[in-house]
This record gives structure tokens, sequence and C-alpha cells, in this order.
């Protein structure tokens, strides 16, 4: 009975997964196989899901029009970056206000806090004028600067850091470690859970980024992979479908083969951090 | 969402600093041009354009430093999408080019945050231009910058459902419309006579205003908006009743219209020029368009673009200049070839390479007459508040009357900004 049971669960639970895979994978599919469509076939109804004609034409017109390179490089150095600063700046802070003790810890605490609840578009624009009052406007550095620490970064950390236990610490320090020594060879390495969440939520955010660089980039060789592709797919009056499927691909790629190379390495670190 | 939150921070912005008064002159009242020097432009002359324009200007622009070899012209594309808050966050930062291209609509709000430069009138002829395209340049009695390019709206339908339906030559009234798109339904064989804006999206006032001019309603009249008005409430019954009679569908999805008019199952539809170019791409054929049907007259809706020089602008002169050359009517012939974008310019209509084509002779005879909504700072928020009472309307929740009255409510509440 009890084994029957089993499997009638085994295949709900299958068909469950299998129906949200579709949901999640659906559209992605869609996108890709529609890349390679005509104009034309992309907006058929009913639609259809493979092309009756295969076309590189969105492709082709993606690379000739587009200064692909050096979008994606621009695209690419202030992601680097910014995940970068995030998890260097965010984990420092967040270990200061988890595990150390100094007066004032209470208020700095509160005031990420506040930050966490002022929406970000309502500093959109004292932001730009901050930035172009400093004349960072069109500037790698007006690109990153802005982003390299943030609250939810900060409140994530100490939250995570709050786990570990001030033993271990403590025995560090017994033992003669000073405060950096701690903080770089025992604490970081137990948080690369909270790391590799942190560095992927940054790094999405990062390069999905659109009108931070639409604004801060004044002419466009500043401009961003997001951006390159809004002017391009996107007219006045009508939307270039194909191109904007090719372009979105183009986009989504990189992205998904370097989550897919490091997945493992998330993975594992998560799996051992329980151990050590 | 976000994209309509930032804007409405940037707005915010702007507002304040124009209240705090930051240096800038935005008194209200008409403000007096600048001359412009003489002589040849020199110098780097840095433009933002949308789309189309701002990838294809750059090259464009070698012909005007050919003329003035001193000067260099700096073309920045910018999306469509964004370049309303890409050029609003500028103005608040003071980090404007010298040369933008600026949205018909969204030239009242731009013009009264003070930051555009009020056109030379020693530079530019006003009779030059489509009358209804300078007019969106005019806020409160002054212009800001000049039209570059127009658009304007007729009645895209298939000429084989035309023929079956009865009116081989289109339709010329009000009642020819009603007629012809019903007759498509039950003679031609089409699942629906004619396709409305969907309702659902925003914009549909482009499609309701060109009735209500028509019908000699005037949306803006003495200093306020006039909406609640004989005129206007007609306008809205009439395409109001392509709704209740079936005749319109409530709703297409987004780019399924066009198959579906290729295809014959769509019998008309209302747009601009881009049309011809979407549904040749379709494969579509068997197709023309007909000016706005009369009903007092036959008034359509302008659209396009301006272009305007920011009053911070570095290299104003020569800017100005780049302008005037932009206007020239051979230069906008050329301009028509190179990326298809209609001339604001009259005379450049008599070039062979417009008058030869019969779809835009149509156009053509249509923007002499063809108007735009007032160049209020606010149009933007009442065009919003239109458009959903236009929903309703269509939908059937509403009456014409009191959706108009509402419109007029809310419209006198926002008020017209300047």
């Amino acid at each position: 009975m009890t084994a029957r049971r089993d499997l009638i669960a085994r295949t709900v639970l299958y068909l469950i997964l299998i129906a949200g895979l579709l949901v999640v994978v659906g559209p992605f599919l869609w996108m890709l196989l529609s890349s390679f469509k005509p104009e034309g076939e992309i907006r058929s109804v009913p639609p259809t899901w493979w092309p009756s004609h295969w076309t590189l034409v969105h492709y082709r017109d993606l690379f000739a029009r587009l200064d692909f390179p050096r979008y994606f490089a621009n695209s690419a150095i202030v992601a680097v970056l910014v995940t970068v600063g995030n998890l260097l700046f965010c984990s420092l802070l967040g270990y200061a206000l988890a595990k150390l003790n100094f007066p004032g810890r209470k208020a700095l605490f509160l005031i990420v806090l506040g930050m966490l609840m002022v929406p970000g578009m309502v500093l959109f624009v004292p932001q730009f004028v901050l930035v172009s009052n400093l004349g960072l406007a069109n500037s790698y550095a007006g690109l990153v600067l802005p982003f390299l620490a943030g609250p939810f970064g900060v409140f994530l950390m100490r939250q995570f850091l709050l786990s570990i236990p001030d033993d271990l610490i403590e025995a560090a320090r017994v033992d003669g470690a000073g405060e950096w020594r701690i903080f770089w060879r025992i604490v970081l390495p137990l948080c690369r859970p909270a790391l590799a969440t942190l560095g992927i939520l940054t790094f999405l955010a990062s390069w999905n980024n659109f009108l931070w660089p639409l604004v801060v980039a004044t002419t466009d060789d500043k401009y961003t992979l997001p951006v390159a592709l809004a002017l391009y797919s996107i007219g006045q009056n009508r939307i270039y479908f194909g191109l904007l499927l090719a372009g979105a691909v183009v986009v989504v790629l990189p992205v998904l083969i370097v989550f897919l190379v490091l997945q493992r390495q998330f993975l594992r670190g998560i799996a051992t951090t329980g151990l050590k | 969402m976000r994209q309509r939150f930032v804007a409405a921070a940037a707005c915010a912005a702007l507002a304040l600093s124009v209240a705090a008064g930051c240096g800038r002159d935005s008194s209200g009242g008409s403000e007096t041009a600048k001359a412009v020097g003489e002589g040849k432009a020199s110098g780097e002359i840095t433009v933002w354009a949308m789309g189309t324009e701002g990838e294809k200007l750059a090259e464009f622009a070698k012909g005007f430093t050919a003329e003035n070899p001193d000067a260099k012209v700096t073309v920045t594309a910018v999306p469509w999408e964004a370049a309303h808050q890409k050029i609003a966050s500028a103005i608040a930062a003071k980090q404007t080019p010298d040369v933008s291209m600026i949205g018909t609509t969204m030239q009242g709000e731009f013009a009264k945050t003070g930051a555009l430069d009020p056109t030379p009138t020693d530079l530019f002829q006003k009779s030059a231009f489509f009358p209804g395209a300078w007019d969106t340049t005019v806020v409160d009695g002054t212009s800001f910058g000049v039209p570059w390019y127009v658009e304007t709206r007729g009645i895209y339908y298939r000429t084989d459902l035309a023929a079956k339906a009865g009116f081989p030559d289109g339709p010329k009234t009000w009642d020819d419309l009603t007629a012809m798109t019903k007759a498509m339904q039950t003679k031609a064989g089409a699942k629906w006579g004619i396709n409305l804006q969907p309702p659902n999206k925003t914009g549909s006032w482009q499609s309701l205003l060109p009735f209500a001019w028509s019908n000699g309603a005037d949306i803006a009249a003495g200093g306020k908006y006039t909406f609640d008005t004989p005129e206007m409430t007609e306008a809205l019954q009439y395409y109001q009743s392509f709704f209740t009679q079936k005749v319109a569908p409530p709703s297409l999805p987004a780019g399924s219209m066009e198959p579906a008019f290729v295809k014959g199952e769509v019998g008309a539809f209302i747009s601009g020029p881009w049309h011809v170019g979407i549904l040749n791409d379709q494969g579509g054929k068997d197709f023309t368009v007909a000016p706005m049907p009369t009903g007092k007259s036959s008034t359509s809706f302008i659209g396009g673009s301006n272009i305007a020089v920011f009053k911070d602008a570095k290299n104003r002169d020569a800017a100005w200049k780049f302008l005037a050359w932009l206007s020239k009517p051979d230069v906008q012939v050329k301009w028509y070839q190179t990326v298809s974008d209609l001339p604001a310019v009259q005379s450049a209509w008599t070039d062979p390479a417009l008058t030869g084509d019969k779809i835009l002779k149509v156009f053509g005879e249509q923007l002499k007459s063809a108007k735009a909504p007032p160049p209020y700072p606010t149009w933007e928020q009442v065009s919003a508040v239109l458009d959903t009472e236009i929903e309703k309307v269509c939908s059937g929740r509403e009456e014409p009357a009191a959706a108009l009255k509402a419109v007029q409510q809310q419209a006198d509440a926002i008020g017209t900004g300047v």
C-alpha cells in the first residue's frame, strides 16, 4: 500500500515540477526559437513554436548595427565591478554590525534598515544630480560608484553572520589572530552561501539595469547592452520583434553560461558550510 | 510602472527646482528670442536623437559639416522608450546637450521648465511648416524649437473588401465609414469591420481626437481644457457605436491586428504612415489609405517630432544653424529618403520623391489641416485620464456624456499647467 502511495505521490510531484518547468522554460524557448523566425512569422496568429523558415537575419542585423563588443564590455565591466564591490563592502559592514561592539552600532543598523525602506526610484534624480555635480556624468565611475554597496546586501550579510557562533571568532582571537585575519580567513569562507546569493543578485541587477546607464551615459559609447538593445529594437511607432528577441538572447546567454558553469561552485559552497 | 514612477519623480524634481528658482528664468509669459549670429557654424554641436533618427543622423549631418567645415556634429542615439526620462533627468541635473529631438507631446512640459531656447524668428518662417506641426512648438505664445518631421493618421482599408461592401472608392463621410465597415462583415466575410485602437492601450485618444476635430470640437479653448462639449460627446458616441454594434473587436492582442488585416479578417484600421512598411513586411496587398471621413471637416491628428535647442547649450548659434539646415526643403526630402520621415516643411512635398506615391499623397493632403493636442505641460497627464474614460465607454461601462464630464472634472483639477 505504502509503496503504491509513494508512487502516486512521486508522480504527482513530478507532474507539478514538469508543469513548473514548462512555465519557466517555455517563454525562454519561445524567445530562442522566435529569434530565428522572419519578422512576419513572429507575430503570426496562431503562433508557431518551430520556425517554418529559419533565418539569421536578425542576428546579422544586430551585429551589423550594434557595436556589440563595446556594449558587451561596458556591461561586463560595470556588472563585475559592482558585484565585487558589493561582496566586499557589504560583508565588511555586515560583519561589523553583527559581531563587533562599538558605540552607535544600533543606530547604524537602524540607518541601514531605514535605507531599505526608501524606494530607489525616489533617489534617482538627486543621485544623478549628485553624480553630475561631481563631474562623473558619462564615466564608468558614474556608472559604478553609486552601486558599490547597498542596504539590502548589508542586511543580508549581517543576518547571515549572526548565525556564525561567537565562540569560533573568540577562539581565533585567543589563538592570536588579528581582526583582519579573522574576517578574511575565518568569517568570509563561512559566508560562501550568502556571498553566492548576494553575488548572483547584484550581478543580475547590474546586468539588467536600464535607467541608470541610460541617463548617466550622455554619449552612446558608454551605453550598456540593455540600453543599446532598446535603442535599436523599439521605434517611435513600431517594435522590431525579431531584433528585440535576438538581442534578448544575446543578452541572456552570457549570464546563463556564467551561472551554469558556476552553479556547481555555489552548490558545493552551500553543501560544505555545515561541515566546517 | 517603474518607469512611470521615475518620470514622475523627475518631474517633481523639475517642479521643485523651478519653484525654488534654481537660476532659471521660467517666466511663464512670452519670451523673446535672441538673434543668431551671422556667418558659418563652427565648433562642436552635441545632439540627442531617438531611434532610427539617432542612428542615421550622424552620417546624414556630414552634409552640414561639408558646408560648415569648422563645425562638428556629435549625435547620441537615445531609445524612444526612455527618452522622456533621459531628457527630464538631464534638465534637472543641467546635463543637457546643445540640441535634442523632442516628441511633440513632451514639448509643453519641457518648454515649461524653462530649459528650451525660444526659436529665433530671424532664422525660421512659421509659414514654411505645416500649421498643425508648428503649433506643437508653441507654448504660451512662444515657439521653442521647430518641427522636424511629421506623421498623421488615415483609414487603412482593404480595397477588395471595400469593393465587395459597395465602397470601391473608400469611405468619404462618417455614415460611409459605418456602412462600409458593417458591410465588410455582412457582405465581404470579414470578422471585424474596423479595428479601433485597442481601448485597453494607452494612446487611444490619438484615434478619438481626429473624429472630435472632424466634428468641430475644440478640446482647449480660452486657456482651459474643454472636453464637455456637444461636439465632443457626439464624436465619442460615434466612436462607441463601432464597439456596441460589434463592428470593432473589443481588444486584439498586441501585434495580431496586422496579420488579421493581411488575411482579410479585419477590414480597416486607423494608423499613420509607418504601417505601410509593416503591412508590406507581412505580405499585405490590396490595401490603401483614405483620409479621415468627413463630419463637419476631415481633420486628423498630427504627430512626429520637433527638434529644439537648450538654453544651456554651449554652442547655441551653431545649434540653431544646424536646425535651419535640417529645415531646408531639399534637406528634408533627403532626410525622407534616408529614414522615411515625412517632411514638416510644406514646400518639400512638391518634390517628385513624395508626389509619386498614392498613399503618401493622402497623408500629405491630410497634413495640411491636421491638428495637434494643446501643448500644455499637463497634456500627458490629462490624456491618460482621457484614455481611461475612452476604455470605459468602449467596453460599455459608461455613457459618453458622463465619461466626458469625468474627464472635464479631472482636467480642471489638473489644470493646464501654463
